[in-house]
């Protein structure tokens, strides 16, 4: 089984977390057409590569981002909505 | 002025096993089992106590340990980890700004806390809790929890004040490592609604492991 | 007649300590440490199961479990591998697979009509006509089976644990003794796992006479034992590879699963068998084989054999039998150079007649194919593959040893994600990529000598060290010398075939060619063509010679092939094993105990369980709940609600939270008002339904329907999140206990218990209040979701069974009735609420709902609402109605799902349908095209018989609609 970093928790297994989809920025109500509206509801970029998901320890309740590349099913790093890491560090190049 | 009494979560599993009940902190309760030599050889092999009962006070929010600490109740520096913030009283902390303060055989914090008001306090809001509690002892344990935890609980892993909220038997719980009259003792806190099944499972491998069911008196004596 | 060698120096066996078992009907007697075959071949028998296609007669292959010749029965237990089970006292063993016994087995004729049955006949013989394959199917399942299934089995439990180090080294040989030696020294936890009873691997066996090999595994072994940090786990088998290091290790009592910091796999080489006419008779086995049965058990092989070999392991077998007192006819060798080494100069001067650049082309069976009456060998030429049949002799024996080459256990290891290349000088796969944190080591990675094994191990262990932080020399290790110990091509083709490459399957290799004649010619496709491989042994000794049948049927290198992966488990596992203890985590509410004794019938919701209604002796369910509803309309009735979801939001933006999260307006809420809250996700679909009543000026209590409260409140803590509003959120699901208590004298009866007013003045729908119930403070909502006049009391879980007694005590002479869900779903439904996931569907819009009285557009944002503007502007195709049937409706009641019909065209579906006592009639929701929803319109529904019953729009709710 997979073992994911929560950032409040630190190292667990998969079974333990709920997966809550791709994190991806809302298109401003407002100022949107429809279109642009109905690809934010209705599309999903499905091409391998690192996504920004979504994942829930449940035991905790600890809501954060995980970056994986979805190819190699690797996670790049975990850490707390808005709290991104500082790019280019040595850990987020290995 | 409280004329009811509550009912342990865990009463249902309970009564099937025939103890003798009785009321301890206002909530009635499996007092003993069995006979008071089989409880204490079950306590050294694998014995399970239902620990519900003891009095508990929760409190969230970005002010929760500053409320805390002004009622004279230390809290732990960091989350995921438990200290005894008052004698007796046994201080979680569940999160960045979530504590669970709970009474053990001996304390009287959160009577205390609990005649506070605290209607008025901004960043800090008492949350109300049901938990169904456990105590766990003997030689056993860690045989028991590594057929229900997927966590490395062994004594180089689960370090002394750590807390754990990781999953046991299939569901969120709390899990602790402390010493208890000189026994080293594990504790697990659940959502009360899945009491009865903890206790079930909890017994039925205690059983299974040469254990059982140790109640309040003869835990506490 | 005893084949029983005298005492052999590390035997498995204690000869002191006799156990007696019967096969077959026969009384037979084997010592301690015995599996069920040595015991049987002690014994003399060689026959020990029957082929699964063909039913022909099988003897022992390779003593290992690498292959499923002998399975047997034993009263309840079915497919024992018979090879490696140990025998015990008592034991009532027949083979599968038979029909009347392994030596008369009446399905032996199918062998001879063979060639009536090709490979993918199953596929091609069978798929038209349709209606015949029922017949078919069950002829096919009969013939073609393993052990008889007994449905009567009992649970037995095994245990599921989980296990912890640093280092997990699988395979207890040369290299992985040695591995784990090391690692242990330099201070890393070791667990060390294999599937044999006892350590040691091949050292178990081959180079058994050897002094020196024995004073390496005995130093070895005696390290380990000798070592704290290394736990051994023997007979258990490592299952599979799972990410992250975990590896689960099968036991006979259960399962553990280990979680490594790295894996080391020295998981060896399985033996593969040369491919010739007969190759399956009993007596003709694999060199390793025969070596196991010698040294570990003390049992003799045969009493004339020869040796059909194509590297040097096949000399070491042939100096073993000699040892053994086994005559040794010849040694047959594929090679036309053969062995140049000290051992063959041994034979030579042993007086063994060495036949290099020969075959043995067929094996020739005695009566019944019972066994090997001799063997017919000729020249060989390598370069084409051809026997030279005019120069054949015959030679008498009554075994044969096969020893051509060997396949890596490599099933972990690819599991794991490595990558592989062609090694000429051995004719292996071997390792070029590994997954961080995963080594091989041994012959898995490609070292064959002894010397070479173990410093292979020392060499992983090494490495690990390094990657888990500690600061080790590198080992280094030579490169393979001497011969292949693989033959590229070991393969004997003959005119009437049976010469087997997968003997789980009876797979022969004619059948590959006319697999890549039917185009099949890709490794995967014709494993899954001709099924090779997909046998309970799982390619163990037949996935390699596939791949060299299929690179010269293809005219490729053996690399350019590739290999499938063999999945979890290793070996085939007990369901028992994988279901592990039952955990059915459920939730139970406070009042549970009292429900069961009342006689509830339970359902179960999300994970609750919860009392659909009370039976009662000599009522049906549907008389039950029509008498619970009519309690609640005509006196008053209570349901333990404790399940509903239960949230606290808390702080200055508490507000302002659920006007984002929500459909309504709630910034200028009373204290102590309620108002529905309606949930949809983004793209305007609705999700759920409750109520938020204001606590307090920056406090909500708010309710969620039972079985979506763990999403919901995951979505809310999501959205918390992203707005960074100051707001804190609290779970009180199970904190509060909740009755409801409904119907005309509902009042009167919380009245006696309560001393604040509750009058339809002072607590109006929609309100409110702070109480207490014999001390006990209370909260008390006036909702309306099963009767209008209805009180939610919320109260501390704690005390929610005493007040629901107390609550039945002062409803006695009201004659109070507890009811169920099921009743509480009829109740609803006669008010007219749609239930969220039961009237609607994943696509269902509040305007398809008819709820646009609980969206408020004008606000800046809710959830759902741009998407909602989007869907304004189109027409609306279908909306929900309630709907009646006439007073007189006589036929089937319709059920959920019945589709309304116009002109033989859907347009629609009933969601929800009861017969109301309280309406009188049939009544129902369901959703109609636009043009038949307004009231009064009549549609028709089809019910499950095909009729049609004709329903009447109207308002809701119900049972005031006359």
């Amino acid at each position: 089984m997979k073992l994911l970093n929560c950032p409040v928790n630190g190292v667990r297994p998969l079974s333990e977390f709920i997966f809550g989809g791709e994190c991806r920025e809302m298109p401003n109500p407002e100022t949107s057409t429809d279109l642009e509206w109905a690809s934010y509801v209705h599309y999903r970029d499905n091409a391998p590569g690192i996504k920004k998901e979504w994942w829930y320890h449940s035991p905790s309740g600890t809501w954060f981002i995980a970056e994986r590349n979805t190819l190699s099913d690797e996670v790049l790093s975990t850490y707390l909505h808005g709290k991104a890491p500082a790019k280019n560090t040595k850990e987020q190049s290995a | 002025m409280t004329e009811l009494i509550k009912t342990s979560p865990v009463i249902g599993a309970q009564k099937k096993m025939n103890p003798i009940m009785g009321v301890h902190q206002g909530m009635e309760v499996a007092l003993s089992f069995v006979d008071q030599k089989i409880e204490k050889k079950h306590q050294a092999i694998l014995g399970v106590t239902d620990v519900s009962c003891f009095a508990r006070f929760a409190i969230k929010g970005a002010k929760a340990a500053e409320w805390l600490e002004k009622q004279g109740i230390k809290t732990p520096e960091v989350v995921n980890a438990w200290l005894e913030g008052a004698p007796g009283t046994m201080v979680l902390r569940l999160g960045n700004t979530e504590f669970l303060v709970e009474d053990q055989a001996t304390g009287n914090a959160c009577t205390k806390l609990h005649a506070f008001d605290q209607s008025n306090t901004q960043d800090a809001y008492q949350v109300a809790r049901a938990d169904a509690a456990f105590i766990l002892s003997g030689s056993e344990v860690l045989n028991l929890l590594s057929e229900l935890c997927v966590l490395d609980l062994r004594d180089a892993a689960l370090l002394n004040n750590a807390l754990v909220m990781t999953q046991i038997a299939g569901i969120s719980a709390t899990l602790v490592r402390e010493s208890l009259a000189g026994e080293q003792v594990y504790r697990i806190w659940c959502d009360s609604t899945y009491g009865a099944y903890m206790w079930e499972i909890l017994i039925e491998i205690a059983q299974e492991l040469g254990g059982g069911a140790v109640g309040l008196t003869c835990r506490f004596q | 007649m005893s084949m029983r060698l005298p005492k052999q120096v590390g035997e498995w066996i204690k000869r002191d300590k006799e156990i007696h078992f019967t096969f077959e009907g026969q009384e037979y007697k084997g010592y301690e440490g015995d599996t069920i075959t040595s015991a049987l071949l002690a014994a003399g028998v060689k026959v020990l199961g029957r082929s699964f296609k063909y039913h022909r007669p099988r003897g022992v292959l390779s003593l290992a479990n690498h292959d499923i010749n002998a399975l047997v029965t034993d009263g309840m237990d079915t497919n024992i591998r018979a090879d490696v089970v140990t025998l015990s006292n008592g034991m009532q063993l027949k083979a599968v697979n038979t029909d009347g016994g392994v030596i008369k087995d009446k399905s032996k004729y199918i062998d001879s009509i063979s060639p009536l049955l090709p490979v993918g006949f199953y596929y091609k013989a069978f798929h038209k006509p349709a209606s015949l394959f029922p017949f078919w199917e069950k002829v096919i399942r009969k013939a073609a089976g393993l052990g008889i299934v007994n449905f009567n089995y009992p649970r037995i439990n095994k245990r599921k644990l989980n296990a912890f180090c640093d280092v997990l080294v699988i395979g207890a040989g040369p290299s992985g003794l040695s591995a784990a030696i090391s690692a242990a020294e330099n201070g890393l936890e070791v667990i060390l796992v294999d599937e044999n009873q006892q350590l040691g691997g091949s050292l178990t066996y081959d180079y058994a006479g050897e002094e020196a090999a024995q004073k390496v595994l005995s130093d070895l072994v005696k390290r380990v034992s000798a070592s704290s940090n290394i736990k051994v786990y023997a007979g258990a088998y490592a299952a599979g590879y799972y990410q992250d290091h975990m590896v689960p290790v099968v036991a006979a009592d259960g399962i553990t699963k280990v979680r490594a910091k790295a894996v080391i796999a020295a998981t060896g080489a399985f033996e593969q068998p040369p491919v010739f006419h007969n190759n399956d008779l009993p007596g003709v086995m694999l060199g390793s084989a025969a070596q196991r049965m010698m040294h570990r058990y003390g049992v003799k092989p045969f009493k004339t054999g020869l040796v059909f070999t194509a590297n040097a392991h096949g000399y070491r077998v042939a100096l073993d039998l000699l040892k053994a007192g086994v005559n040794v006819s010849a040694i047959v060798d594929l090679r036309a150079e053969g062995q140049q080494d000290t051992q063959a100069i041994e034979l030579a001067n042993k007086g063994v007649k060495i036949h290099t650049g020969y075959c043995v082309y067929e094996a020739l069976p005695f009566k019944g194919k019972l066994g090997v009456a001799g063997a017919l060998i000729c020249p060989y030429d390598e370069a084409t593959a051809t026997a030279d049949v005019k120069q054949a002799v015959k030679l008498d024996c009554d075994g044969i040893a096969m020893s051509a080459g060997w396949a890596p256990a490599g099933a972990l290891l690819y599991q794991s994600g490595m990558g592989v290349v062609y090694n000429n000088d051995i004719q292996q796969f071997v390792p070029n990529r590994l997954p961080k944190g995963v080594f091989a080591a041994g012959r898995v990675n490609g070292a064959f000598a002894l010397e070479a094994r173990v410093s292979d191990g020392l060499r992983a262990a090494a490495e690990v060290a390094n990657l888990l932080g500690k600061s080790v020399k590198a080992q280094s290790v030579m490169p393979h010398q001497g011969t292949s110990p693989s033959h590229p091509y070991p393969f004997v083709h003959h005119p009437k075939g049976k010469n087997f490459v997968d003997f789980d399957e009876d797979i022969q290799i004619k059948d590959f060619i006319n697999a890549a004649k039917e185009g099949f010619d890709n490794i995967e496709l014709m494993k899954r063509f001709t099924t090779v491989g997909m046998g309970p042994s799982q390619g163990k000794h037949s996935n390699m010679n596939a791949i060299r049948i299929l690179a010269k049927i293809r005219n490729l290198p053996v690399e350019k092939i590739g290999s499938t992966t063999a999945r979890p488990f290793f070996h085939p596992t007990p369901m028992g094993h994988l279901g592990g203890r039952s955990f059915h985590a459920h939730r139970l509410t406070t009042i549970h105990a009292w429900h069961q004794a009342a006689g509830a019938a339970f359902v179960d919701v999300g994970a609750w369980s919860r009392p659909a209604y009370y039976q009662k002796a000599g009522l049906s369910k549907v008389e039950i709940v029509q008498q619970e509803s009519l309690a609640v309309r005509k006196a008053v009735g209570m349901i333990d609600s404790s399940t509903l979801g239960k949230v606290e939001v808390c702080g200055p933006d508490a507000a302002e939270f659920l006007e984002r999260f929500y459909t309504g307006v709630y910034r200028d809420q009373k204290v102590g008002r309620s108002r529905y809250v309606m949930l949809l996700d983004e793209l305007g679909v609705m999700v759920d339904d409750g109520i938020a009543t204001r606590i307090g000026q920056e406090k909500f209590f708010v309710t969620i329907s039972t079985a979506n409260a763990p999403a919901v409140y995951r979505e809310m803590q999501r959205w918390l999140q992203v707005w960074k509003l100051n707001a804190t959120l609290i779970n009180v699901t199970s904190a509060y206990g909740v009755i409801n208590v409904a119907g005309p004298k509902a009042y009167q009866v919380l009245s006696k218990l309560v001393t604040i007013d509750l009058s339809e003045d002072a607590l109006p729908m929609g309100r409110s209040t702070e109480a207490e119930i014999s001390g006990v403070p209370v909260r008390i909502v006036r909702a309306a979701f099963v009767a209008k006049e209805a009180y939610e009391v919320y109260m501390p879980s704690g005390y929610a069974l005493n007040i629901w007694k107390l609550l039945l005590e002062a409803g006695k002479n009201e004659g109070i009735c507890p009811f169920g869900t099921d009743t509480q779903r009829l109740l609803r439904l006669e008010l007219g609420h749609p239930l969220p996931g039961v009237d609607t569907d994943g696509l269902t819009n509040p305007f398809e709902m008819r709820a646009e009285k609980a969206l408020e557009m004008d606000k800046a944002f809710f959830i759902g609402k741009r998407s909602l503007e989007i869907i304004a502007k189109k027409p609306l195709n279908k909306a929900l109605v309630p709907f009646v049937l006439p007073a007189d409706y006589k036929g089937e009641l319709p059920q959920d799902c019945n589709l309304v019909i116009e002109s033989g065209a859907i347009k629609g579906r009933v969601t929800s349908v009861a017969f109301s006592p309280s309406a009188g009639r049939v009544i129902g929701l369901a959703y109609v095209a636009m043009h038949q929803a307004q009231l009064g319109n009549i549609f028709e529904i089809r019910t499950d018989n095909g009729k049609i019953a004709k329903a009447t729009v109207v308002h809701a709710p119900f049972f005031n609609a006359e």
